[in-house]
């Protein structure tokens, strides 16, 4: 039997087999595989193309997946990847590392001023990312990058991004008629309901050390180390982070600061933490900026429930 | 089946090259890879420098260790056994060193232009259009030159490890050319899901159709000869090549089992890949029986140390493939550092261990002289070992903390500071490879050029 195993024998054979492997594994589904646009399915412009490019050639996509799966719903997913998403794509970047997040969606989670801090210095707007800095893409190439990466999610993104717009406009409105106008209009914003209740928790020592920690990890890169607003990425973005020191006696409850932090102010680069953040640790953080940056605490004030078990 | 004759010299200059070659890129690729780790622990140190960022130095990393590193290690051995098993010279050296020149001109075009920003960000097919011709162009050099060594044969009958070669060369020009869609040379790429299922298709066949087979036609020249045993079964050697080809080419699709692909191809990719243990097994069973009784051998020979060490390291990380190919494995292990650790101990552990046993068991014939220090080449046998193996076990155990993590609701962002400890810890065991690798270098330039040791 070994004396059959001729060259040519050999090349022929792994030929052949090469052969039929391919016609089962990529020429039947290449036919069969549904190139049908999905629901959200939209064109690139010429912009975001161009983007697109920046990402190839800069190495995006060995971390950041543009692939959400079945069970990603734990993980925040708001959409499982249909196959029709997909039918522009060439090269496809699914990716294969989730050193970064997933990016199937991340078209319209923040506004552009956001982008191109996070860009410039990741860290600015996000303390603990590993993402190197871009800068020295340059700033048109950032703002191309910038397109693609608001482009991501089509339809869906665009709904996202006018959702910005609508309330960039509001906020920046509100930021430009002053100090007591703009607190007024981030009181406002929020539903009555919140805003009439005090942290219901007291700011004990554990509680602001914990604050303090989300705050390191979340909050540092815009609203600065002592609260003024003026954290790295603060030049680059409009309205500018809040300066906290500016709200003592301004009716600020432990409710309002919460609601902030859970669900962002869309418009402005204060994303929302919900997914990030849980329960305790949003009131401790908000704790954490009443007592150091306001200096004034709610914390376990009235109207109180039943305490919790643990409170001493 | 050739003996082990001490150190005749056996001029080779083609086999010496290809040493050379991977020797130097060894040493480059764990530079980038030590780098790129560095960027995972500090990304702001010394950031802002276009072509060393993160995203340019992985892929630089990824094809020298796979173009420049191991491939070249193992044709150096194949360069040298095949006109050995088939009694014959090679047939064109100068063709053969012609091949090494433009290979390292391939490797280096292929590395300037990546840190420039020309990439067409497929994985393992990152490499642009005139970049991929001029690697079917080596890969066909390469086929060339042994096709018509064996063609003038004086030995009638092929040993498995020629038609490892043969397959390995053959197949990967072709699958080269069709998984960077070389008919399509402004993306290199398909449109939509079919390019993953080709992408995966081609990204599967560089492990199952160049480094798989390029290392067990190495383990098949050495281990016999190591031991001094006859091969143990020519049945379960034919066995393990037919069934490696049609098993290894349909499992690629097992990168993605979480993507919408048609059913029935995951299907087809993961029962393939639990019968992987089939080539696999069928191999293993081979070397092992072979070397049967002969360890002390194995032990006293460098060559067959690595290589032996390699064909363990094949076992663990075919298994552990088996295994992520399950769904419900998968779950937890895909897109984090576990996956990672597969790739490492695949390529290092396993082929890259066989490449240096392979460069080890011919050097003293290409000079005529025993290795330049026996010493140096243990050094680098631990190190590479010590660190593979640490590799494994952190980045087993953060792509653990990552799978589950996520698996429970928590966000990529949130379990950042958890593994920032096993970065550092990985980028330590990075530093024992890397010393290694430059160790290594030298052990081996010595060898060739600044030999002190008698001529036999």
């Amino acid at each position: 039997m070994i004396q059959r195993m001729t060259p040519t024998a050999v090349i022929l054979g792994a030929v052949a087999i090469l052969s039929a492997v391919v016609f089962v594994v990529i020429i039947w589904p290449n036919t069969t595989v549904d190139m049908t646009p999905s629901e959200i399915f939209r064109e690139r412009t010429a912009e975001e193309a161009a983007g697109r490019k920046l990402y190839i050639a800069n190495g995006c996509v060995y971390c950041h997946s543009q692939s959400i799966r079945a069970f990603d719903w734990g993980h925040g997913a708001t959409r499982i990847a249909q196959a029709g998403d997909y039918v522009q794509d060439e090269p496809i970047l699914l990716g294969s590392a989730r050193t970064g997040v997933d990016l199937s969606q991340e078209g319209g989670e923040h506004p552009d001023d956001w982008h191109m801090a996070h860009f410039i210095n990741p860290r600015w707007t996000r303390p603990n990312s590993i993402m190197p800095p871009f800068e020295h893409l340059g700033m048109e190439n950032l703002r191309l990058l910038t397109r693609y990466i608001q482009s991501l999610g089509m339809q869906a993104a665009d709904k996202r991004m006018q959702r910005q717009a609508f309330w960039k406009q509001a906020s920046t409105k509100a930021y430009e008629a002053g100090i007591e106008a703009n607190v007024r209009w981030l009181s406002e914003t929020v539903p009555q309901g919140w805003r009439d209740i005090p942290t219901p928790y007291a700011a004990s020592d554990y509680s602001l050390a914990r604050g303090r920690m989300i705050y390191q990890g979340f909050c540092i890169g815009c609203h600065g180390p002592v609260g003024d607003g003026m954290g790295d990425a603060q030049p680059h973005i409009y309205p500018p982070p809040l300066n906290f020191t500016i709200l003592k006696g301004r009716g600020i409850s432990g409710g309002l600061i919460y609601y902030q932090v859970m669900n962002g102010i869309t418009g402005t680069a204060m994303p929302y933490f919900k997914k990030e953040l849980e329960s305790q640790k949003i009131w401790d953080v908000g704790n954490f900026i009443a007592a150091y940056f306001i200096d004034e605490l709610d914390a376990n004030g009235p109207p109180r429930g039943i305490d919790a078990a643990y409170e001493p | 089946m050739a003996d082990h004759a001490a150190h005749a010299l056996e001029p080779n200059p083609t086999a010496r090259a290809f040493c050379l070659t991977s020797a130097f890129w060894f040493a480059v690729a764990t530079t980038a890879g030590l780098w790129a780790a560095g960027y995972l622990i500090a990304p702001d140190f010394m950031a802002n420098i276009a072509y060393l960022q993160f995203g340019r130095l992985r892929p630089i990393h990824v094809n020298l260790v796979l173009f420049g590193f191991v491939t070249p290690g193992l044709l150096a051995a194949a360069f040298y056994y095949v006109p050995r098993l088939t009694r014959t010279e090679l047939f064109s050296q100068r063709l053969g060193v012609l091949t090494a020149w433009l290979w390292n001109l391939t490797v280096t075009v292929g590395i300037v232009s990546l840190s420039l920003g020309f990439s067409q960000g497929r994985e393992y097919a990152e490499l642009v259009w005139p970049v991929d011709m001029l690697v079917v162009l080596v890969f066909a050099l390469v086929g060339v030159n042994l096709i018509m060594t064996v063609h003038r044969r004086r030995e009638p009958v092929l040993y498995v490890s020629i038609w490892y070669v043969f397959a390995a060369v053959v197949l990967t020009a072709l699958t080269y050319a069709l998984g960077n869609v070389i008919w399509r040379p402004d993306t290199g790429a398909l449109l939509g899901i079919p390019d993953a299922i080709l992408l995966w298709f081609y990204g599967h066949n560089i492990f199952g159709l160049l480094l798989t087979p390029l290392s067990l036609g190495v383990a098949y020249y050495v281990i016999p000869i190591v031991t001094r045993n006859p091969l143990y079964s020519h049945t379960l050697s034919l066995l393990g090549f037919w069934s490696l080809l049609v098993v290894y080419t349909h499992i690629g699709t097992h990168h993605l089992l979480q993507v919408p692909v048609p059913t029935w191809l995951k299907v087809v990719a993961i029962v393939d890949s639990i019968a992987m243990v089939i080539p696999v097994m069928a191999f293993l069973i081979n070397i092992w029986y072979t070397a049967r009784g002969k360890l002390g051998e194995i032990h006293a020979d460098i060559a067959g140390k690595f290589i032996f060490t390699g064909t363990i390291w094949y076992f663990f990380v075919s298994i552990q493939g088996s295994v992520m190919a399950l769904p419900q494995v998968q779950r937890i292990t895909h897109f984090n550092n576990w996956t990672v650790g597969h790739a490492h101990i695949g390529v290092l552990g396993f082929a890259g261990m066989i490449a240096l046993g392979g460069m080890y068991f011919i050097l003293p014939k290409l000079s005529g002289k025993p290795l330049y220090s026996r010493f140096l080449a243990d050094l680098q046998y631990w190190l590479v070992l010590i660190g593979i193996t640490g590799f494994l076990v952190i980045l087993t155990t953060v792509g653990l903390i990552q799978g589950n993590a996520w698996f429970n609701g928590e966000t990529v962002y949130r379990v950042l500071p958890e593994i920032h400890l096993y970065y550092v810890l990985r980028l330590s065991a990075g530093l024992a490879i890397l010393s290694g690798a430059y160790i290594g270098l030298y052990n081996m330039v010595r060898t060739l050029f600044f030999n002190p040791g008698v001529q036999a």
